[in-house]
């Protein structure tokens, strides 16, 4: 699943382990979901998405959206 | 100060260095009790039983020492793991579950297919700890799967 959370991260000058501890979640699996090695869980989508203010879909893109 | 960061840490790389601490720490402690426990087993073993060998019945330790270690093996086998569960994310648990379930399929494998090639002549008969050290070594190499691939 593509995703634009390195970007996101990039925009606020945050490095991953930044985010990581933002989201309490480890360095590995941030770097895992920025290269699309690994899809969050639900509830972790949301805390990605409350964190930078958005809503899943603006982040996250399965390619199934019109 | 040599080592000191030039740049103050945010929020969250301070959680992040915490976070990362008490993974070491867990893995350090589980390191020092299965280290214990298996020189405990080693050093005050008065048989001549082997592991490998599966002669049980020649493995004699002191009967307190026995539920020293038993009890060691239950923290490091059940407790520990079960622990790091909780401490960990989504991303480590799937590594963690590809690697158990990587160590119940090759049991589940492992020993009818012994149990035949012992039939056939091949190899000595099944015994205990040969299925664990296939469960053990599968389960590691699953883990290492999992990090590389996933």
């Amino acid at each position: 699943m593509k995703n634009r959370l390195k970007v996101l991260r990039a925009e606020r000058d945050w490095s991953q382990a930044e985010l990581a501890g933002r989201l309490d979640v480890s360095r590995q699996a941030v770097n895992a979901i920025e290269t699309g090695k690994h899809d969050p869980s639900l509830p972790l989508a949301f805390r990605i998405a409350r964190l930078f203010d958005m809503t899943i879909e603006d982040i996250f893109d399965d390619g199934e959206s019109a | 100060m040599i080592f000191a960061s030039k740049t103050p840490l945010g929020p969250g790389e301070a959680r992040s260095i915490k976070r990362r601490r008490r993974y070491v720490i867990y893995l350090a402690f589980s390191s020092v009790v299965g280290m214990i426990a298996g020189f405990a087993a080693g050093y005050f073993d008065h048989g001549d039983g082997n592991l490998l060998a599966g002669d049980w019945d020649l493995l004699r330790l002191p009967p307190a020492l026995s539920v020293l270690i038993a009890i060691m093996l239950l923290a490091g086998f059940l407790a520990i793991p079960l622990y790091g569960f909780r401490l960990a994310d989504d991303y480590q648990r799937e590594h963690g579950l590809v690697s158990y379930a990587g160590g119940f399929l090759a049991v589940m494998a492992g020993f009818p297919t012994w149990t035949a090639l012992h039939a056939g002549g091949f190899v000595p008969p099944p015994h205990a700890f040969g299925i664990f050290a296939i469960g053990f070594v599968s389960m590691s190499l699953s883990y290492l799967y999992a990090r590389w691939r996933l």
